[in-house]
């Protein structure tokens, strides 16, 4: 049990070590010998535990500030972020009632264009602008996305005016014709004389050929140019153009050009005329 | 003995004495607010205890000198009359030293009955050396119990550190 062997324990080291304790006991009690030291430990414990704890204080008004700037850092961001998406709601807003203003625009042009009964509006799907400006063939699409049951050679209108008519429908596209292109003849009136204006293959322009005998002398540049209604799409009497230039081909044949009022260019939204 | 070992043995002595200090601070407030009509009852000697106990596990290693000089530090931190617990520590040093290996075969309720009279013999003195007026016996009983009950939990507690980093 024991980790040592049992020896004897010499009183002398103790008796000499209680007679020191006894001496430096009294004199400390009758005489205040060591109450200089005493008080400077003291002191020292004083003064050190108010070090610590000004110490600590300081480290944490120091963890206050420093959390008080990253709240002040985090609402600066949450800050930042609202005005971000405040920017972005606005300009949306703003997008959106651009939107409204050209429907309410498109809708009020369409009002005045006929009482065809059901008005539809579709937004542009895309448009072949390479083709538009350079070649035959003038196409644009509209988009369906809720596959609506759109007739064929149903008349498309932006404002007052035509600006083609639908020719078929892909998937969720419709198909829209314009009258500038080639393929495309319309029967129009000027004046009362009739002719069927094709396409000119070049942007807003359409040409009527018409006999020399026919030309009325009331026919002249800006003379107005209607929809005659003998194709039995198009509502008659609606403007779609005036005269641009009446030239001589032959010895009896006149070509008028007429400059298309609708340009689809400036328009994101057609209404599409006509019952499913 | 290395010093880390002496530095080790004087923190548990000096955080026993600390303890003292503490629950005698809330033993006066609560004698003050509460019990001022009876006698101060309970004065604990955890650090006392805490010191014996080294001297009784560790006799070969703790010698009169590092009684001493435990002393004189606890009486210089503390504020109490340089020479005070020096004595005491010292006598009680000797004390287990001559008795160490009867200690062995003491049951653990002969150790409780030593290390409790021990430390009312040092409360005791202390009265009678700087509060004669406040001597009381009741209080001397009690601590007794009081100190007896905390020998064995400081005694399992020491014995796991030492164990542990010693």
């Amino acid at each position: 049990m024991a980790r040592v062997t049992p020896t004897h324990t010499p009183a002398t080291k103790y008796i000499l070590a209680c007679l020191l304790a006894i001496t430096l006991l009294l004199s400390d009690i009758n005489y205040q010998t060591f109450s200089s030291l005493r008080g400077g430990v003291q002191a020292t414990g004083i003064y050190s535990q108010l070090f610590l704890g000004s110490l600590f204080s300081r480290l944490l008004a120091f963890n206050t500030l420093n959390e008080d700037k990253k709240t002040l850092i985090r609402e600066n961001h949450q800050l930042r972020d609202q005005l971000q998406l405040f920017k972005n709601k606005v300009f949306l807003e703003k997008q959106l009632q651009l939107i409204r203003t050209d429907l309410l625009d498109l809708e009020h042009g369409l009002q005045n264009l006929m009482d065809v009964g059901q008005v539809r509006i579709f937004k542009i799907g895309s448009f072949g602008l390479a083709n538009y400006l350079c070649c035959s063939k003038h196409i644009l699409h509209l988009q369906n996305p809720n596959q609506l049951n759109v007739l064929n050679n149903l008349p498309v209108a932006i404002d007052k005016t035509f600006i083609g008519q639908t020719k078929t429908q892909h998937l969720g596209l419709i198909e829209v014709i314009l009258f500038s292109d080639i393929s495309h003849v319309l029967p129009a009136s000027i004046n009362g004389l009739p002719c069927n204006a094709q396409g000119a293959g070049q942007p807003m322009l359409a040409r009527c050929t018409v006999t020399a005998d026919s030309i009325e002398p009331g026919i002249e540049t800006t003379s107005p140019v209607l929809t005659s209604g003998l194709g039995g799409v198009f509502p008659k009497g609606v403007r779609i153009g005036s005269v641009q230039s009446i030239d001589k081909i032959s010895l009896d044949e006149f070509s008028i050009e007429i400059r298309l009022d609708g340009n689809p260019i400036n328009h994101s939204y057609f209404g599409v005329l006509g019952g499913s | 003995m290395k010093l880390s070992s002496h530095l080790f043995i004087f923190l548990t002595i000096f955080s026993g004495f600390w303890l003292d200090s503490v629950i005698a601070t809330f033993n006066i407030r609560t004698y003050i607010t509460l019990l001022e009509g009876i006698p101060y009852l309970v004065e604990t000697c955890i650090g006392f205890l805490i010191l014996s106990y080294w001297i009784y596990a560790l006799p070969e290693k703790i010698q009169s000198s590092a009684a001493l000089f435990y002393g004189l530090l606890i009486d210089l931190f503390f504020g109490s009359a340089i020479g005070f617990n020096m004595l005491f520590f010292s006598g009680i040093s000797y004390v287990i030293h001559v008795y160490v290996f009867r200690f062995r075969i003491f049951s653990y309720l002969q150790l409780i009955i030593f290390f409790g009279g021990a430390s009312i013999f040092y409360i005791a003195c202390k009265y009678l050396i700087f509060s004669p007026e406040n001597y009381s016996y009741l209080l001397l009983l009690v601590s007794f119990f009081i100190n007896a009950l905390l020998w064995l939990p400081i005694y399992y507690l020491m014995r796991s550190m030492r164990r542990t980093f010693l």
